[in-house]
């Protein structure tokens, strides 16, 4: 997989140039993204932020490849995402994404382990070396004995690092997380934003969407949507933690 | 190469889906089970139906063509009526078929009726009695196991010899030697000269050996036929040349039509009968018989697929959300398709396994007694 991880120097992991996306409803359109260009290169760390419905996880799944763009372009380390087949941009999911969702969303009836090699399934590894970086990744985001638990005896904070371990355990070439803390309490929350943290310390791609700007302040750079545009893009500077939300211009 | 992990995967999941739900499983299950029962014992009990036919038959031969005033098969009162105003066929005119088949084919007149045989205190109800001739062995090939079988100068001389089948001799005499005893068949006594050799458990009766009593149709023609309105014998014709049986049967026709001196054109008064009349007939019969019960068997078996793809739909339905972590995953659409009809598969080998097992030791009893059934009985139905 390390060839993911160096394509060729100076592109950008991940370029969308005037991305619509157009949700048909009977005879109604909804446009979710009405024209977003967004380049983002290697170990990137960025919040997208913006009011409810203005688009962020449709973006992000545009971004995940959950979806394909009504009109414009998406490369994804150079590949035309918007051109693929289904079992393509499975395979572009399984090899190049990693998924945080709010709600965990993990396979009930399959334990840690099952859950977090899950990935490696479905890449064809092969039995013995799936387990071994499937305990791996528990271990990593500190849960080596809860390898055998189901997914309701963990706490929420639990479940959600099983979530970063099955996200991360394909080493992936971006790790996405629409509202990883917003099932949880502001003391789990920043705990999961600190592994964020340290995966982004570690070279990883990281692309979050968050209302906090607690949470958004871990990040290196904002993007602010609104109806579906683009409506500011900074960069956070080396601000680590400053509770002064004032940046954020009311409407 | 991603094959065999999708079935690990597959098989490691709808186990686990099926073991959480195991009641709902077991009762799709059933469905198959009730279906695949019902099917493999309608086909056991055709098929057992099928081997007692054969074997019961297997006596009339599949080379032999028989004379006889009435065909085996009577559809309705109408045929019955016509037939029965045909000419009896006589002693003599077998003899007369004989004498123009020399050379080419045998004869041999037989007639039966049943009556009471008693040998000092014992004595058997309704026996099978045939009139017969030395030519019986040429037909069936079958021989005493002691003793002689009927001969021409029985035949000659009218002679009140007898030979009984095995179970006969075997509840009459039990371990005494019959040959040359004195049995009593009707009102009349006949001496033993032969012990058929067992046949063993026939599926009926009227057809074993092994409760007949052979004596010569002269004999039986002298001390039956005057009481007995119909009494008329039938006649079977074994040919010997390796002719085909068509081509015996056409020679039969033409000859015995000489005998009854029809003229062209006139009808048949007779009728011409051979095994292959009966298993048509047979067929026929067992083809609607076994047909509805597969039908009937087949729709049980469709409901029960029914129940399965009804299932499906709600697995399917309630794991909305797992096959779109699935996807989100990486899982190919091969993959997911994989999963459920692997849990669809596991359901319907299951109830399909234990099927086949309830239908074997439920299917014993039925199948048993539908092998049991008279044919005879059943082609009284046509
Ligand atoms: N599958 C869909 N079909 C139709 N319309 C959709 C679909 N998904 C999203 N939309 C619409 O697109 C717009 C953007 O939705 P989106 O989910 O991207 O918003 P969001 O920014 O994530 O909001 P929130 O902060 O509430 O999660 C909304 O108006 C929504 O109703
Ligand atoms: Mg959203």
């Amino acid at each position: 997989m390390e060839a993911t991880q160096a394509p060729a120097a100076g592109s950008p992991t991940l370029l969308l140039e005037q991305v619509v996306k157009t949700y048909v409803m009977g005879d109604t359109e909804v446009r979710a993204l009405r024209g977003v260009s967004l380049t983002i290169g290697r170990n990137e760390y960025v919040a997208i932020m913006g009011p409810s419905g203005s688009g962020k996880s449709t973006l992000m799944n545009m971004i995940g490849c959950l979806d394909t763009p009504t009109s414009g372009s998406y490369l994804l380390e150079g590949l035309p995402v918007g051109k693929m087949s289904d079992d393509e941009l499975a395979d572009i999911r399984n090899r190049k994404i990693g998924f945080v969702f709010q709600t965990f969303n993990l396979l009930p009836r399959a334990d840690v382990l099952h859950n977090v090699e899950l990935p490696l399934v479905y890449a064809g590894e092969p039995r013995a070396s799936r387990r071994k970086r499937a305990l791996e990744a528990i271990e990593r985001v500190g849960l080596a004995d809860r390898a055998h638990h189901k997914p309701n005896e963990l706490s929420g904070g639990q479940r959600q690092r099983v979530a970063i371990a099955r996200a991360l355990v394909g080493n992936p070439s971006i790790i996405l997380a629409d509202e990883p803390t917003g099932n949880l309490d502001s003391r789990t929350g920043e705990e999961i934003m600190r592994m964020f943290d340290e995966l982004y310390s570690s070279g990883q791609t990281i692309i979050l969407v968050t209302h906090e700007d607690d949470i958004a302040a871990h990040a290196r750079r904002t993007v602010r949507l609104r109806d579906g545009l683009i409506e500011s893009d900074v960069t956070n500077g080396a601000r680590r933690r400053p509770a002064a939300a004032a940046t954020a211009p009311g409407p | 190469m991603k094959l065999g992990l999708d079935i690990a995967e597959s098989a490691r999941i709808s186990l686990s889906a099926l073991m959480a739900n195991k009641g709902r499983g077991a009762l799709t299950a059933l469905g198959i089970i009730i279906g695949i029962v019902a099917v493999i014992t309608t086909m056991t009990a055709a098929n057992g139906l099928a081997n007692n036919f054969k074997e019961t038959f297997s006596v009339i031969g599949a080379d032999v063509v028989y004379v006889s005033r009435m065909p085996w098969i009577i559809r309705g009162p109408d045929e019955f009526a016509r037939f029965n105003r045909r000419p009896q066929i006589e002693l003599d005119d077998g003899e007369r078929l004989a004498q123009a088949l020399r050379g080419r084919a045998v004869v041999n007149p037989y007639v039966g009726t049943r009556e009471l045989v008693r040998y000092g205190s014992k004595t058997l109800d309704a026996m099978q009695i045939t009139g017969t001739t030395d030519k019986m062995v040429v037909m069936s090939g079958t021989l005493p196991e002691t003793g002689r079988f009927l001969m021409p100068f029985d035949l000659q001389y009218r002679r009140a010899v007898a030979v009984i089948g095995w179970e006969i001799k075997e509840r009459l005499f039990e371990n005494r030697d019959p040959i040359g005893e004195k049995i009593r068949v009707g009102n009349r006594d006949f001496r033993v000269v032969g012990v058929m050799a067992k046949e063993g458990q026939g599926v009926f009766g009227g057809t074993s050996t092994d409760v007949e009593v052979y004596i010569p149709v002269t004999t039986f023609a002298k001390i039956f036929g005057g009481r007995q309105r119909g009494f008329d014998v039938d006649l079977a014709i074994k040919g010997m040349s390796p002719d085909t049986l068509a081509d015996l049967e056409y020679e039969v026709i033409g000859e015995f039509r000489k005998i009854r001196s029809l003229r062209p054109g006139e009808d048949d008064n007779f009728s011409i009968n051979k095994l292959d009349t009966l298993v048509t007939a047979y067929n026929n019969i067992m083809g609607v018989v076994v047909g509805v019960g597969l039908m009937v068997t087949g729709i049980a078996l469709f409901v029960g697929g029914v129940g399965v793809m009804n299932i499906m739909f709600v697995s399917v339905t309630e794991r909305t959300r797992e096959i779109g972590i699935r996807k989100a995953i990486g899982a190919r659409r091969r993959s997911v398709l994989m999963q459920f009809m692997f849990e669809a598969g596991v359901i319907c080998l299951f109830g399909g396994l234990v099927g086949i097992v309830v239908a074997w030791l439920a299917g014993i009893a039925p199948a048993w007694k539908g092998a049991r059934q008279d044919p005879i009985e059943a082609l009284r139905y046509e």
